[in-house]
């Protein structure tokens, strides 16, 4: 991971690594969790969109298939990984809000 | 078909592609028409500006008062944090492959046609240590910076640019010397040598150089020349110290460089210009627009980016007159502003400099 340290000469000075623009530390982290949460949305549509243009397109797999699809254990702790991938993107905010104000 | 070899190298995930494609998007939408933050602002800067019976003050007055508007600071929060997504992204996606990438790095380092020459005994002078737009690490601290650093113009550019269709277009309207002679270019803070191959494509005969204080950028920027078969010769030197002789060049150029400069390094780097451009030679800077003319929204845009997104020299650079220090170097300057960028606020401008 790269070195955080900076040693600019002069200018403005620049800001720390989590300002707070809002009214209190919670409400940026509520923004910034809504905007991952967009991004999760956008990166789940995406995906969906073109996996079901393929199937349809190769003619494998009709759209209930896929609703009533019940995953084995590989499929299963993929899912369980990816969750967790899930939640740290968009919960790792939770991390910069700072114990004191 | 075009046959130009892509020369960024993949995200890890077709998820990470997703992810950023919603970040260039958002970035588009709160910059720009989207959330028309500029309009409303400005237009409530100026409604209370005329109300008050006198033009806005410093800076400061302008921050207070945009602070003041609950719209001002979620602007403010939305915008540092889509620039903050983009890194993380791009940041953990390399990251994934950086044994591979480091490898890839490598594999090119020898390879021509044109050469890498990389000082081991160089050390970076401080005031380079900015993480400028919020790059992790910055340019140099990382040895994917490179990579890190072209991912996210990609996403800046918004896929304008990812055949360096800009720095094609730039480079393409800077003026040939009144003589018409080019045979030595010179790319200061080349990064990963996008103008410095495009000059190598304009003048195919002309002895190119791009040089950077940042190794990973100069790998990269080797490693692109050479996958496109682009003859261009890569050197960490500094841009205030160049190494290169006096009056070595018909073209020396600067791309977005001098907002990323000190003032005091502002000086040196036009004084060493002077130095290693010919007479009659061209001196072709691209950057930003200064303060003088701007809107009470646009300076306080300046404000934030330089405090809130890692560009703590480009106040300095907008106030500092560029054309006056040319002129007081032996430059004659032509400058003009760039067209309005859509989803920007028309901040480039060009200075077309003739050492005489």
């Amino acid at each position: 991971m790269s070195d955080r340290v900076q040693t600019p000469e002069g200018g403005t000075p620049i800001v720390g690594d989590d300002p707070v623009y809002l009214n209190d530390p919670i409400q940026d982290a509520t923004v910034r969790m809504l905007l991952e949460l967009a991004a999760q949305v956008w990166v789940e549509r995406e995906r969906r969109l073109t996996l079901e243009a393929l199937l349809e397109k190769k003619g494998i797999v009709a759209h209930d298939e896929i609703e009533r699809h019940t995953p084995d254990t590989v499929l299963a702790a993929r899912l369980k990984d990816e969750r967790a991938r899930f939640l740290e993107d968009v919960f790792k905010e939770l991390r910069r809000v700072p114990l004191n104000q | 078909m075009s046959t130009t070899p892509e020369t960024l190298p993949p995200l890890a995930r077709r998820s990470d592609a997703a992810y950023l494609d919603f970040v260039e998007g958002l970035r588009e939408f709160i910059l720009g028409k989207g959330a028309d933050f500029e309009e409303r602002l400005n237009s409530a800067l100026e409604q209370t500006s005329a109300s008050r019976g006198r033009p806005w003050g410093d800076v400061e007055e302008i921050r207070e008062f945009v602070h003041s508007l609950p719209i001002g600071r979620l602007r403010d929060r939305l915008a540092r944090s889509q620039q903050e997504m983009k890194w993380h992204a791009i940041e953990r996606s390399f990251d994934e492959q950086r044994t591979q990438l480091t490898a890839e790095l490598a594999k090119w380092d020898e390879r021509g046609p044109g050469r890498l020459l990389l000082d081991p005994t160089f050390e970076h002078p401080a005031y380079t240590n900015v993480h400028f737009h919020l790059q992790p690490g910055g340019y140099y601290k990382d040895e994917l910076s490179g990579f890190l650093y072209h991912y996210g113009t990609k996403v800046f550019f918004r896929g304008d640019n990812d055949k360096d269709e800009l720095h094609a277009k730039l480079v393409g309207t800077v003026p040939a010397p009144t003589d018409g002679k080019v045979h030595r270019i010179l790319d200061l803070a080349c990064s990963i040598g996008q103008s410095s191959t495009a000059f190598r494509r304009r003048y195919p005969e002309a002895e190119v150089w791009g040089i950077d204080h940042s190794a990973p950028m100069l790998r990269v920027a080797h490693r692109r020349a050479a996958m496109q078969g682009d003859a261009v010769n890569f050197a960490q030197r500094l841009v205030e110290k160049t190494g290169f002789p006096d009056a070595h060049f018909d073209i020396t150029f600067a791309f977005i460089l001098f907002h990323e400069l000190p003032l005091r390094i502002i000086h040196d780097t036009v004084r060493e210009a002077a130095r290693v451009t010919r007479r009659g030679g061209i001196f072709a800077i691209y950057d930003f627009t200064g303060t003088e003319g701007k809107s009470p929204y646009q300076r306080y845009h300046r404000w934030f980016d330089a405090r809130h997104n890692g560009e703590p020299y480009s106040q300095d650079f907008c106030d500092c007159r560029l054309g006056d220090i040319l002129t007081a170097n032996g430059f004659e300057v032509a400058a003009a502003p760039l067209a309005k960028r859509a989803g920007g606020t028309g901040y480039m401008q060009h200075w077309f400099a003739t050492r005489v």
